[in-house]
């Protein structure tokens, strides 16, 4: 009979699942009952654990395959993870010494951002001019397979790490878009990422169209100086319209000062844990502020705004600093937290979750924008990575006309 | 991703791809001797299943596991094992630190599933609410008021009321907007919601606020629930004395419905010039359904194997004679790549028994047979506990059907969506004018055909006349 081509492939004992993991785990749960707790045991999580061992023993003694008892429990492992978030992944030991090694950076990646989601696996934003973009992904694409196995039981941060490796190395993915009627096979070749600019334009003469591509630890600093160019260049400038679509990646961090920029000394975001505990709220800092004047400002938002550009956009809406125009952003804010387990494995989960100034959840939530951005019409496709120029974008049009109909929120500074 | 809703019966279709059947399973069980398990077993990693069997689920949790008994204590074991701590930490972790409170039963469902999703991609986790459903399908009747539902522009619509059920007979028509159900409105609501509050025990009364054009203001219909069933099999004839079988999918039912148009076909058919068994598109459904299908056209002979992990459980299913649709010949049967599994079995076996050409593009290709284990709590898993053959030894796995005449669908219009050529089919199934939504003695027209080309051109295949299949060569 043939096997199964995934079978045993992780297994390297070569284990089986054996009638005595069943008999362990029976002896470790009564062990927890008795009081000596190898976890504490109330009997609701007795009962679910039962559960888990009838599934077990159930696959060892029928599945058509015999399975690998390591792979089955990472199975479960991964399984328990991403049922709680798209943030929460599992992390093998292979992983977690990689993910120890910190933050170096890949020396190629392949220039998106990927989340696992209600057992999917979603594009959330795709960086303008990466490799990704050039190869045709697009964000809300799914990717159904990488290098020609099907996606399956993977967690964020496993599959993420697919797409980082040496210079060259090609990765193919299989991606069904909305609208398609086939999926697409695409082919993403890693390189390394060049730095982010931030670019401005004018539109309209009075009008200036700023994109930020993606949070860097630059980004702050490089908002500022443009900023402050507008100033001195333009002083008849009559509008910002700031683009945060498709902006996915950026910490907290990059996201507080970058709004310090523009907010100065505010509460610009909070983080709360489990039960409300362990509250921390983020202050920009009133020497970062630049945008000490007042400008009409109508940010662009989309289901690929998330995490640093979500805190931005919470922040400037909360103050009436901006109106917020296009659909609602993905809502990816939450503070993430490893966790070493005795194997060398690791979990990576959610321990806060983040809220905007005036207390509302963003994590899994999203952001609603003020004005929703005018439909394209049937059949037109994903929007293109980077977005096109200014003229022909149609929602930076919209956002013009909202600046001219002086419908924007604003908030009058003291003339610095 | 969002694409138009596909209309739903009162069941949910939606996430039908495939389907199976009953077997008994005989197990072994340590040194305690015998005890026999009726499982469920499906085909395919879809959705529809059975009747409910006389499962005893919580025969071997761990505490009463027989080998447990016969082995040597293992006191010892306690903390041994690496992995079993491994997973013991990680959800004591999760209770502790994640964000928000879980309950245990949801990770462990999660767990659960994650370890299914270590298997074939056939294998899965249904909880309690997905497995209801599940049987509530393969019986092929529910206990509703017989429309099938879509979302249209956000608005609940009527796609069709079903024939004979009490939707039809209090007058609901295509088209109609569902304002309210019982009162309360459906702005917003989900169809499988909207299913869920239309559905009720038979004898019990829904009343559904309807807006129609020509309605000065909506009106009330209450509608007393009775048991609906759900068609599988839908025919017609085709000028010039051609027979056309539909077959959705395999459930309960399916082969009842189907012996009824082959006897209305052997009266009218005469002669015979055709029939065709359109199994496009069909996920698939009951094994014992399956061979039930085969068994109608064929008078002896294997009609498939299936082979689990131990080989002395194999079993093997023969034609038993007798069928009603033995002598309707020249038969053609129709498949696309989404005919899988009980789809596959029936056009394997007529291929191989020479009984009938296969025409169109090749089938899906999946070989392998699943079976529901519920577990304690109302959950279940379905397993892949088999792989079947067709009768010549072919695995169907990864391989599918091949055509004995290819007939390929013409390439959609370009710039068409899919969602909009769904949303035409609906339309036009919305008006009645699908092929199948008119009465199956009604003669197809050259324009009914029109809508359907690889149908088209399989008539013209008939008209011309194919070479009549005898019966299988008495060695095989």
């Amino acid at each position: 009979m043939k096997g199964n081509d995934t079978d045993n492939a992780a297994n390297p004992t070569g284990r089986r699942l054996r009638p005595r993991f069943v008999t362990v785990l029976a002896l470790v749960l009564l062990a927890g009952f008795w009081g000596q707790p190898v976890f504490s045991a109330e009997s609701k999580t007795y009962e679910a654990l039962r559960l888990l061992t009838e599934a077990f023993y159930e696959i060892s003694q029928k599945y058509v395959w015999p399975r690998g008892e390591e792979e089955m429990l990472r199975g479960a492992l991964r399984g328990m993870l991403n049922s709680l978030d798209p943030d929460s992944s599992f992390l093998t030991p292979e992983e977690y010494r990689d993910y120890q090694k910190g933050e170096g950076g890949p020396e190629a990646e392949a220039g998106l951002e990927l989340v696992v989601k209600e057992h999917l696996l979603a594009v959330v934003a795709v960086l303008d001019g990466g490799p990704a973009a050039k190869a045709g992904i697009r964000p809300g694409d799914l990717l159904l397979k990488i290098n020609g196995q099907m996606v399956r039981n993977l967690t964020t941060q496993e599959v993420s790490r697919r797409f980082r490796g040496a210079a060259g190395t090609v990765v193919k993915v299989q991606v069904m878009r909305n609208g398609l009627i086939k999926p697409l096979d695409l082919a993403v070749s890693l390189a390394p990422l060049a730095r982010p600019k931030i670019t401005a334009q004018a539109v309209k003469e009075a009008f200036i169209y700023v994109r930020i591509p993606y949070f860097t630890d630059d980004t702050p600093a490089e908002l500022a100086t443009v900023l402050k160019d507008l100033k001195r260049r333009q002083p008849q400038l009559k509008g910002l319209i700031l683009d945060l679509r498709n902006n996915a990646r950026g910490s907290m961090e990059q996201g507080v000062r970058t709004a310090s920029v523009l907010l100065g000394d505010k509460e610009i975001v909070s983080t709360r844990g489990r039960k409300g505990g362990g509250q921390v709220s983020y202050r920009g800092k009133p020497r970062d502020l630049v945008l000490d004047y007042s400008l009409p400002m109508v940010v662009l938002v989309d289901q690929g705004t998330a995490r640093a550009a979500e805190i931005v956009v919470a922040a400037l809406r909360h103050y009436k600093l901006a109106s917020l125009l296009g659909a609602k952003t993905f809502g990816l804010c939450g503070i993430t937290k490893a966790f070493p387990l005795k194997d060398g494995s690791a979990l990576v989960m959610t321990v806060a979750h983040c809220y905007t100034p005036e207390g509302q959840r963003i994590t899994g939530v999203g952001l609603e924008p003020q004005e929703a951005g005018k439909k394209p019409p049937p059949g037109a496709g994903p929007p293109p990575v980077p977005p096109p120029m200014a003229e022909e974008d149609p929602w930076v049009q919209q956002a013009v006309e909202l600046l001219k109909g002086g419908k924007t929120l604003t908030m009058d500074y003291p003339k610095g | 991703m969002t694409p138009a809703p596909r209309p739903q019966s009162e069941t949910i279709t939606q996430q039908t791809d495939e389907t199976v059947v009953t077997t008994m399973f005989r197990r072994t069980q340590g040194t305690l001797g015998m005890f026999l398990v009726m499982g469920l077993a499906l085909f395919c990693a879809g959705a529809l299943l059975l009747s409910l069997l006389s499962v005893c689920p919580a025969q071997h949790p761990a505490g009463q596991d027989p080998r447990q008994s016969t082995a040597t204590p293992n006191t010892s074991g306690r903390g041994e094992d690496p992995l079993l701590q491994t997973f013991s930490q990680a959800l004591s972790l999760i209770e502790q630190h994640y964000v928000e409170r879980k309950t245990a039963k949801d990770l462990i469902y999660g767990a659960i599933q994650g370890a299914v999703g270590t298997l074939d991609p056939h294998s899965s986790f249904l909880n309690p609410e997905e497995f209801r459903e599940l049987q509530i399908e393969t019986k092929g009747k529910f206990s509703g008021i017989g429309i099938e539902i879509t979302l249209k522009d956000q608005v609940l619509t009527v796609v069709s009321p079903i024939e004979g059920t009490p939707a039809f007979r209090a007058g609901l028509r295509a088209g109609d907007q569902i304002l309210k159900i019982n009162g309360t409105s459906t702005k917003n609501i989900t169809l499988t919601e909207a299913v869920k509050k239309i559905r009720g025990p038979k004898g019990s009364k829904v009343t559904l606020t309807i807006n129609r054009q020509g309605f000065s203001a909506p009106q009330e219909f209450a509608i007393v629930r009775e048991i609906i069933p759900i068609r599988s099999v839908k025919a017609r004839l085709v000028e010039g004395n051609i027979g056309y079988i539909r077959l959705a999918n395999f459930q309960d039912q399916t082969d009842p419905d189907l012996r009824f148009y082959l006897r209305k076909f052997k009266q009218k058919l005469s002669p015979c010039k055709g029939l065709i068994l359109d199994l496009r598109n069909n996920p698939g459904g009951l094994l014992e359904q399956a061979v039930q299908v085969a068994d109608e056209f064929l008078n002896t002979g294997l009609i498939v194997y299936t082979r689990g992990r131990d080989p002395h459980r194999s079993m093997r299913w023969y034609a038993r004679g007798g069928g009603e649709g033995e002598d309707l010949a020249p038969l053609l049967v129709l498949i696309n790549e989404g005919s899988a599994s009980a789809s596959e079995i029936v056009a394997g076996a007529l291929k191989d028994q020479k009984r009938a050409l296969i025409a169109g593009s090749k089938s899906f290709g999946k070989g392998s047979v699943q079976t529901i284990i519920p577990l304690e709590d109302g959950s279940a898993m379905r397993l892949t506990t088999a792989l079947y053959y067709t009768p010549s030894g072919q695995t169907i796995h990864e391989k599918g059907i091949v055509p004995d005449i290819e007939l390929k669908e013409p390439e959609p219009p370009k710039g068409k969506t899919l969602e909009k050529i769904r949303e035409e089919a609906l339309e036009r199934h919305m008006k009645g004018e699908g092929i199948t939504d008119k009465p199956w003695d009604q003669p197809m027209t050259a324009a009914d055909l029109q809508q359907d080309p690889v149908l088209k051109k399989a008539v013209e295949l008939l008209r011309k006349g194919l070479p009549k299949r005898g019966a299988p060569p008495a060695s095989s």
